[in-house]
Parts: C-alpha cells; sequence; structure tokens
C-alpha cells in the first residue's frame, strides 16, 4: 500500500521496551534507590475553598525519622504551562483553592514515618465559601478564587471568534439544528502513578528522575521555583507508564521532591497514590456546548454557531490553550464557510482539568457529529452521504486559515462504512441494536511554542562509530507511544541498517539536544524530521568517503542492506561500517545534527497562533451497540475503523493507539466520571468506584490504514495517538440513536439514564398516538 | 503504607488456631485472604492488635461430594479454587459462576468465601447463591462447632451472626433435588471487576408434573442492609402453575421486598426496576437448566 519500497518502516516492529516490560526489567521512577534515599509523602487541605491561616509543623519536626517539613511559603513562586498565566504554586500558598490541595509535605526515612508526620501537622483555615460548578463561580457576589485574575469574577479566560456570518447563513439554511452538549469530569487513568526523585550533589546540581511527557518545561520550572540555573538541572526521563496529558504538566510531587531533597540534604522520592493522581488530575474540561449547525437543501453546511461553559477546575494549567484548541476544531474535518465561537473557561473549586488526549476536540466533535447525524436523519439523508459531500478534499484552508496540506478523511469515511456495513445496517437493524457513523481528525504538532521563542522544536544528533553503532539521540520522550521505536527505525531506513542496531538516547536534558515533549501528537512528525534531517547529514559525510572507494559520484549512491551502492550498477558496492571506519581514520569522530521548525501561521484574530499544525491526521468509525431496554445496559459490540495517519511507521503501534483510544473514549461514553461533594471531596477517587472499561467489556476492534502518503513529513508520517479517540464517544451516541431512538445529548450514558429516556420517548410516543 | 501496629501469627494446625483466636477473640482478626481486611486496615477502618493468618491450615482448605450430605467447601478453601472446580460446577454451577465473577483474578487466588460472608457485605457476590441453596454453615470454636442455615448469618449491615471466639468452618449445600435448579444474576456498569449495583439468587424446584411450583428461593443483593430473601414472595410463589402469572409475581413481589437506597452505584429507583427484571431472568435460567436436565434424562 505504500508508495515507497522500504525495509523497515511500515514493517511491525517488535519494540525494544516490550520484553523488558512483560518481565519487570523496564525502569520505572519507582524502581530507583539511592543510598540515603528519603520519601515525601503529601498533606492536603481537608476543606475545599479557604484561607490559610497558621500552619503548625512542630510535632511533625518533632517525630523520630522525619527529616523535613515543606509549607507553601517556602517556595512562594507561581508558575504554570502557560507561562503568561502562572496561577500554581509548589504548595499552598496563603489560600487553598480544592479539598486535597497540597499544602504541607514531610520527607522521612520511609513512607510510614512521613504519612505518620502528616497527621501532627496543624493547619488552621477561614472557610470560603466552594463552589463546585460554573454556575455556582459564576453567581453573583461568587467570591474571587484567584484574587489576582484579570477577568471578571471566576471566569478564567474568555474569548469569541467569528468568520463570515453565522445569523445571515442560519437565515438562508434548509434546516437548522441546535441542542445543549455536556461532557463529563474524567481522568486519563494512566497506569504509572506520578513519581520523581530529587538528588542534590555536593556542588550543587539537581538531577531528578520523573515519570513526565516534558522534561524541558520541568527543567523550565524547576529553574523559575527553585531559582537556579538551568545548567545545574538534570532532568530524566525514567520509564512513562503511560501519560495521555496527564502528565503534560509539571507536577506539584516534581517540583516538592527537589524542594525537600534541597532542604533534607539528602535525596527525596516522592511516589503518588491513585488518590493523589485523582487530585492532581488534569483531565478533560466538562463542558457545556450549546451547539447549532445549519444545512442547505443538499445537506451542505451553512454555518456553526458555538457556545461553551469549560468547567476549568481550580488552576489555569493548559486550559487557555484548551479553549482555542476547541475553537480551531470546529473548522475541520468538513467545509464550513461560517463559524462562531464564543466560550470561557471557568475556576471552580476542584482538581484542575487539564490536557487529555484529544484535547480541544473530543467535546466539540461529540456535539458536531452528533448534530450532523441527527441533521441527515431529519432531512432523510443518510449520515454518510451528508458527511462525505462536506469532507475536505485532498487539501484545504479553513476560514480561520488552518492550511491542511494532505487529507484522505474521505477515503476514511468510505473504508468504515463499506467495511462495516453501514448503509445495510443503519436504520434497519431491530430495535435495541443499532449503528452510530462519525469522523474525526487531529493536529500532527503545533505551529508555537509555549513561550516566545524562535528555536527549532525538535532537534537531534546521531553518532556514529565501530565501537557503539548508530546512536540517535533526541529530546523527545517515549511514555508509552513507542516514539523510541519510531525514531530508531526512521534512522534505521536512512541508514540501511537493520532496527536492532540503533541505539535511542531520549528524554534526558543533559544528554539529548532539546526537545519540546511529547504532546499535540508531534513527537513523529516534529522528532521524525529531525532525526530524518540528522541521518541525512551523516550521510552527506559518509557518502563521499564510499564515493572514493567505488569510484562513482556520492549522488548516486543509497545506503541499503548494511552497504553504499551505486544505483546503476548495485555491484559497486562496499559495507557500512567499513565507509564509517574510513571516514572516522580521515576526519575523527561521526556526527551530524537535525532539527525541526513547524510552519509558522497565523491571523489577525485572538488565538490566531493557536490550532495550526504542519499536517493533521483523520479517521472514521462505524460503532455498533446492543442495548438492553429492560435494564438499560449498552453494549458495545464492534468498532470499524479506517485512519488515515499517513504512512503508518510501526503498524502494530499504530493499532495499539488506535484500539486505546477507542477503548478510552468508550469508557468515557458509558461508564467514566469523576463525582464531587457538595464539599469539593471527590467522591470516587479510586479504580475501584471510578469505572474504566475492563477487558471483559472491549468491543471486537477492526482498524485499518487507508492509503495515504503526506510526502512533506518524514515517510509520509501523520499522528496516530490523538485522532482516534475523536470519533469514538459521538459514533456511540449516534449508534444509540439508531438502535432506541432516543439523543442522548449528555455523558456517560448509564443504565440509569437509558431507562429513563426510553420512559419519557413512550410517554411521548403515548401523547402522539 | 500507615497503619496502627499488629501483632501477626500464623498458627499450623487448627487446634493452634483455635485456642489461640480462643484466647483473643476481642482484638484479634482472622486474616484468610485479606482482600476485604487489608483494605479496612488500609483506609483506617479497622485497627485490630492481632492478626492471625489461616491461609496455611490444610485442614480448613478443601472441596468434597457426598450424595447424602452434599457439597461440602471448606471455609479458607479460596474463591478461584471454587470457580474451577468440578465439584462445584457439576452441583452448584451458579456458585461457580458468581465466584467467578468476584473481583479480579488475583483477587480471587487470595480471597475466601468465608471471607466473602464474614465481610457482609450486601453487594457480595456469593451470599446470594449460597441462600438460594438454602447452605448450611458449619461454625467452630474451641472445642466444638455447631450448624447454622446461612439464612439466619446475615443480622444487618455487616453484622453477622458470629459470637465471640466463633469462625465460619465450611459451607454445606445440600444436593439439589430433581427438578431444582439455582441461578445467579447480577447487574454492574461495567462486565467485570465490579461491586453489584443489583444481584439475586435464585431457586426453583418443581413439582412431579414439571409444572406446578413446590418451592422457590430468591436471595436478593444491594437491595437492603444485607443479603436476604425475599421471604412472603417466596411463600406466595409456592404451589402456583410456571406461566406469566408466575413471573408477574416474582418479579412484584421482589420489588415489594426489596428497600434500596440511593448510593455511588445506583439509584434506589433502578434498583426498585431492575431486581424485577433480573429475577425474571434468573427464574427463567433455572427453568432452562430443570428443562435441558430433563431431556437429557
Amino acid at each position: 500500500m505504500s508508495r515507497h519500497d522500504f525495509d523497515v518502516i511500515g514493517k511491525d516492529q517488535k519494540r525494544k521496551d516490550g520484553p523488558k516490560k512483560v518481565k519487570g526489567e523496564h525502569e520505572f521512577a519507582d524502581d530507583i534507590q539511592f543510598p540515603m534515599m528519603l520519601h515525601g509523602r503529601i498533606k492536603r487541605s481537608d476543606i475545599g475553598h479557604a484561607r490559610i491561616i497558621s500552619i503548625d509543623t512542630s510535632k511533625a519536626e518533632a517525630l523520630a525519622g522525619v527529616k523535613a517539613v515543606l509549607v507553601g511559603s517556602e517556595a512562594p513562586i507561581k508558575y504554570g504551562i502557560v507561562p503568561q498565566m502562572p496561577t500554581e504554586y509548589a504548595l499552598a500558598y496563603q489560600k487553598v483553592r480544592f479539598y486535597g490541595e497540597p499544602v504541607a509535605a514531610v520527607a522521612a526515612v520511609d513512607a510510614e514515618t512521613a504519612e505518620k508526620a502528616l497527621d501532627l501537622i496543624e493547619i488552621e483555615y477561614e472557610a470560603l465559601p466552594v463552589y463546585t460548578t460554573p454556575e455556582q463561580a459564576l453567581a453573583d457576589g461568587a467570591v474571587k478564587i484567584h484574587e489576582d485574575n484579570k477577568f471578571p469574577g471566576n471566569i478564567a479566560y474568555e474569548s469569541d471568534q467569528n468568520f463570515g456570518d453565522v445569523d445571515e447563513a442560519f437565515k438562508n439554511s434548509h434546516y437548522v439544528l441546535g441542542k445543549v452538549f455536556k461532557t463529563s469530569y474524567v481522568n486519563h487513568v494512566f497506569m504509572e502513578p506520578h513519581c520523581a526523585i530529587s538528588k542534590f550533589d555536593t556542588n550543587g546540581e539537581l538531577f531528578i528522575w520523573s515519570t513526565t511527557q516534558i522534561p524541558h518545561y520541568l527543567h523550565n520550572h524547576l529553574s523559575k521555583v527553585l531559582q537556579m540555573d538551568m545548567n545545574k538541572i538534570h532532568v530524566k526521563v525514567t520509564g512513562v507508564g503511560g501519560a495521555f496529558g496527564g502528565k503534560g504538566e509539571v507536577s506539584n510531587n516534581e517540583l516538592i521532591s527537589a524542594l525537600l531533597a534541597r532542604k533534607a540534604g539528602r535525596p527525596v522520592k516522592v511516589l503518588y497514590s491513585r488518590k493523589d493522581v485523582f487530585l492532581q488530575h488534569r483531565g478533560r474540561h466538562p463542558i457545556e456546548m450549546r451547539v447549532k449547525v445549519g444545512v442547505d437543501k443538499e445537506g451542505m453546511i451553512t454555518g456553526i454557531d458555538y457556545d461553551g461553559t469549560m468547567d476549568g477546575g481550580s488552576y489555569g494549567g493548559w486550559g487557555l490553550v484548551i479553549l482555542f484548541y476547541t475553537a480551531a476544531m470546529l473548522h475541520l474535518p468538513y467545509n464550513v464557510k461560517n463559524v462562531r465561537f464564543n466560550a470561557r473557561r471557568i475556576y471552580t473549586n476542584k482538581p484542575t482539568c487539564g490536557a487529555m488526549r484529544g484535547l480541544g476536540g473530543v467535546q466539540p466533535r461529540f456535539a458536531l457529529e452528533s448534530l450532523l447525524d441527527q441533521i441527515a436523519i431529519d432531512i432523510g439523508m443518510s449520515p454518510y452521504e451528508l458527511k462525505k459531500k462536506n469532507a475536505i478534499g485532498f487539501s484545504h484552508e479553513t476560514v480561520s486559515g488552518q492550511v491542511v496540506r494532505h487529507s484522505e478523511f474521505r477515503k476514511c469515511l468510505d473504508q468504515a462504512v463499506e467495511n462495516s456495513g453501514y448503509l445495510e445496517k443503519h436504520g434497519n437493524l431491530p430495535f435495541g441494536k443499532g449503528i452510530g457513523l462519525a469522523g474525526g481528525y487531529y493536529i500532527s504538532g503545533t505551529a508555537y511554542t509555549l513561550y516566545m521563542a524562535y528555536k527549532p522544536h525538535s532537534s537531534a544528533m546521531i553518532r556514529v562509530d565501530n565501537e557503539s553503532g548508530v546512536t540517535v539521540y533526541c529530546g523527545a520522550t517515549d511514555i508509552g507511544q513507542g516514539s523510541d521505536t519510531v525514531l530508531g527505525m526512521m534512522a534505521a531506513e536512512k541508514f540501511g541498517l537493520p532496527f536492532e542496531t540503533i541505539h535511542v538516547v531520549s528524554g534526558d536534558t543533559s544528554l539529548a539536544p532539546f526537545d519540546l515533549g511529547t504532546f499535540a501528537s508531534r513527537v513523529t512528525v516534529a522528532a521524525g524530521s529531525a532525526v530524518c534531517k540528522a541521518a541525512d547529514n551523516v550521510l552527506k559525510k559518509l557518502k563521499p568517503v564510499a564515493a572514493i572507494q567505488l569510484g562513482v559520484s556520492p549522488e548516486q549512491l543509497e545506503a541499503r542492506h548494511g552497504k553504499f551502492y551505486s544505483v546503476f550498477e548495485k555491484s559497486r558496492e562496499i559495507d557500512f561500517w567499513k565507509v564509517v571506519e574510513k571516514y572516522i581514520d580521515a576526519h575523527g569522530p561521526l556526527t551530524a545534527t537535525g532539527d525541526y521548525t513547524p510552519p509558522r501561521r497565523t491571523g489577525d484574530f485572538k488565538g490566531a497562533n493557536i490550532g495550526h499544525s504542519p499536517t493533521y491526521g483523520f479517521s472514521a468509525q462505524c460503532t455498533e451497540v446492543e442495548v438492553d431496554v429492560e435494564t438499560g445496559e449498552v453494549r458495545v459490540i464492534r468498532v470499524t475503523e479506517a485512519g488515515d495517519c499517513g504512512q503508518p511507521i510501526n503498524p502494530v503501534s499504530v493499532e495499539g493507539q488506535v484500539e486505546g483510544s477507542i477503548i478510552m473514549g468508550m469508557g468515557q461514553a458509558l461508564y467514566e466520571e469523576l463525582k464531587v461533594g457538595k464539599d469539593g471531596r471527590l467522591l470516587n477517587p479510586s479504580l475501584h468506584d471510578y469505572k474504566i472499561p475492563t477487558a471483559a467489556d472491549i468491543p471486537e476492534l477492526k482498524t485499518t490504514f487507508v492509503d495515504s502518503y503526506d510526502p512533506e513529513s518524514p515517510f509520509g508520517a501523520k499522528e496516530a495517538g490523538e485522532g482516534p479517540i475523536q470519533p469514538v464517544i459521538p459514533a456511540i451516541f449516534n449508534a444509540v440513536y439508531d438502535a432506541i431512538g432516543v439523543r442522548f445529548t449528555e455523558m456517560p450514558i448509564t443504565p440509569e439514564k437509558v431507562l429513563k429516556a426510553l420512559d419519557e420517548k413512550k410517554k411521548q410516543e403515548g401523547i402522539r398516538s | 503504607m500507615h497503619c496502627e501496629p499488629f501483632e501477626y501469627e500464623k498458627p499450623v494446625s487448627l487446634r493452634e488456631f483455635e485456642s489461640l483466636y480462643a484466647a483473643r477473640a476481642d482484638d484479634a482478626r482472622i486474616l484468610a485472604g485479606g482482600t476485604d481486611l487489608m483494605v479496612l486496615i488500609k483506609e483506617k477502618l479497622l485497627a485490630p492488635r492481632l492478626l492471625i493468618d489461616i491461609s496455611d491450615l490444610h485442614e480448613l482448605r478443601g472441596i468434597s461430594w457426598d450424595p447424602r450430605q452434599g457439597l461440602t467447601i471448606m471455609a479458607g478453601t479460596k474463591i478461584a479454587e471454587i470457580e474451577r472446580s468440578t465439584l462445584v460446577k457439576e452441583h452448584a454451577p451458579a456458585l461457580a459462576y458468581a465466584a467467578a465473577n468476584l473481583g479480579s483474578n488475583q483477587v480471587r487466588w487470595m480471597a475466601t468465601m468465608a471471607g466473602n460472608i464474614c465481610h457482609a457485605s450486601p453487594a457480595a457476590e456469593t451470599p446470594p447463591v449460597l441462600l438460594a441453596h438454602d447452605c448450611e454453615l458449619i461454625i467452630g470454636r474451641q472445642g466444638g462447632e455447631r450448624t447454622l442455615p446461612i439464612s439466619r448469618f446475615f443480622l444487618s449491615y455487616r453484622k453477622t451472626a458470629l459470637e465471640s471466639g466463633e469462625y465460619v468452618k465450611a459451607f454445606r449445600l445440600p444436593p439439589l433435588p430433581a427438578r431444582a435448579a439455582v441461578a445467579y444474576r447480577f447487574k454492574g456498569l461495567r462486565r467485570a471487576m465490579e461491586i453489584d449495583m443489583l444481584n439475586i439468587g435464585a431457586y426453583l424446584e418443581l413439582c412431579e408434573d414439571g409444572q406446578t411450583v413446590s418451592d422457590v428461593r430468591l436471595a436478593m443483593g444491594s437491595v437492603g442492609p444485607t443479603t436476604y430473601r425475599a421471604a412472603v414472595t417466596e411463600k406466595k410463589l409456592k404451589g402456583m402453575p410456571i406461566g406469566e402469572d408466575f413471573f408477574a409475581a416474582a418479579c412484584g413481589g421482589v420489588v415489594q421486598e426489596a428497600t434500596p437506597i440511593d448510593d455511588v452505584r445506583a439509584s434506589a429507583e433502578y434498583r426498585n426496576r431492575v431486581i424485577g427484571v433480573l429475577t425474571r431472568r434468573a427464574l427463567e435460567e433455572c427453568l432452562e437448566i430443570i428443562g435441558a436436565r430433563r431431556s437429557a434424562a
């Protein structure tokens, strides 16, 4: 299916970390131990919103085995992943803003002693009103959760964008449908809890091992909060047991471990419990969306009107970026000329929402794909036909200026529909059974850094020698998605060597050159481009050496099957390693670098920098469900997916991403929801009570690739980690509509809601007949 | 995990265990699998001074069958052993099924059925089936034992009929008469590793005509402070012919006798509604089993 004849790319590659993880050999942060290492634990607030009057740590300090106790006033420096709007402290300073916020921390000889010491810390609070919903936080006279917030009341940020003329478009529409959609408060539930170990050496340099997606931003934040030069700080990413955006911000435990280590003069590990993970949160924003879509007689979309209120929780985090991502995601994967966006993010007294797989896309996709489904049914058209008609072509520029250089979205729709038998099934299955279609897309990286900078977003260095072989150094972070494998495969393909012989050193700010981190599905395209460029630069050095040996021009040489050979006369060949040896004998060490800067695009409206991407991935899914109309249980039976991720580099890894996305989305559609008490306390912060799908719930998954190759991407590749979650939820909701004729607009669809809706439907039908 | 310090003893014989437990019953807890107990200790809901680990007492392990006495399951038998036992699958298949749906595989290899009933959670998996079987408990203590029908074991929320110094020693499930069957149905949000929103164990016995109900037991979970039987309904159903009236009376009856509350897992309204659905499905399954056995014979 690929247009290129590759030896490594596009072939299922066993990951080097796979067997090590199975055997428990892969090193995660909690596996790391140092002599004299202390264990840090965090005292959390037992109140949802309050001023801190006093903290008495004397009894904790007096407990045998306690080596350091830390409070917020010892590091009163605000930070935040969006550096222009820092809102957070390592430990609460002057105020607590959610139930369970870190207020003090203890380092002790063992975890038990540290926990015992936490009970001895006495904190006096002056209670403030607790707001657990945006409505409460926006009510007249509500206390400001952040006193220095420049927006009115508890609005963390608000913005609007307007393209074309939506009112005029609706006036001239054949049909306009609007509904209110609500998404729920869900967590990533990555397997490995946060863990960080900090250690200062005698020279005062800090070494930190942490399970993070963003070593660079951690580096940067540590420098700020600890007031140290960045060159005295060394960030080392350990094995990462999943992250999905949840480790895409600096976590309190990282800063606390460093602050405690400095104070105690000994290495300190701070490991989170699952409850701590839920409190650190940074999961998906619940959004109440009022969305209207208009179509003409042919079913062509005339306009989209969006109004969204995001429940942000207590701090800023990625919120501002997500708000504008949401704006950008209204424009694709369909051709829309008139778009109005109004949105605000609200502070509430709850654990902070943030980046979660497919951020900015999942909520509007849910609303739009549901509405398009309903509109098609209402005007007597197949949802497939309507979506196909409106789908963007091979390339596209949105009215907001986003440039799609490559799309095979129409192929995705066709392939998913054909493979699932959607056209035969939709509208024709017996009551209780249904099939739903949805499409989606996602960015493959971003156009800008979070702070103003012109440096390349990714860089790589490759070292080749006869002793250690090929080593790729890249700041990109493998968080379990398999980027080390993908980058190694790219180098292997470039050099014509087997993947097994390539070493990848990543996620270490001291060893590897700069990279922004793992988020926005940027790594394959950005870090991949840097690695390819570095490899090309190595070949530029080697080919002239080989050329002289073979008596041919360097331009006609190709590196393949462990050799350099002339493309015109294959018998003129020389062993790759022989050439390396000759090069080093003559010129010394062989290294080269490469880097990548995405195209910068913007516009003259608020938030115009956000949402641009070098290229975009697309997908479509047809999902079949069965509804037990007596108990209300919704069971997903089969998901047929077709994805455009360009050329899949490691197809088996892409399948893993797609399958994981489907299961994650299904959990959010049917089961998952963090529940919050009136006092702001989380009611189900455990995997016992917060329900993610189990192996027994997984449907039949049929994932396929559409024929695709983005010629401007490294080896034709695009994202695959966040796009496939976009259609999951609306496809399920559309299938439930097809099964029982009920249009749900609120996640999750629990058995109770199904029974209530069926009752309501019966009543309505009774009235009508 | 920081918890109050406790002593730990691991007796090597039943006699040693009984004397130790008799001496320290008031501040000791029996540790069999620990899958509930350790959670309570970690959450600081319990702070026993002594844990007596009985996991190595071979006298408390094992499953046996006697045509007159029925199926005997010793208290320390692991849930996973019950799930996999050919004897259980043959003589109490609904119990094997309920066992297979308790927690995760890891939990099932640690947990025991005695622990499951002594924890006395109204949502527990095995009590509805044990009640449907009208199982007899053998209760041990130093120097003696007594038997107690399981219908008298659960007193109230998390309270059992065990006296100080007593422990559950074995379960005895009497042989099922011909034309009788037990079925188990449950409802959780997802399909595994669930605390049930609802569950039910049903026993159905038909008269020789194969049409009339001779006896019925309906044991409901998660609709009250303990797992309990819908006694009034059971009485009403006796002597009824199998048919729509019977099912309607069964479903209507359990809804009358259920006393559910709203909690984090489900609303009382939902439970009231679906307990009837599960009852019907469990009774239909009993009928199917009886029918299949008959046509096989």
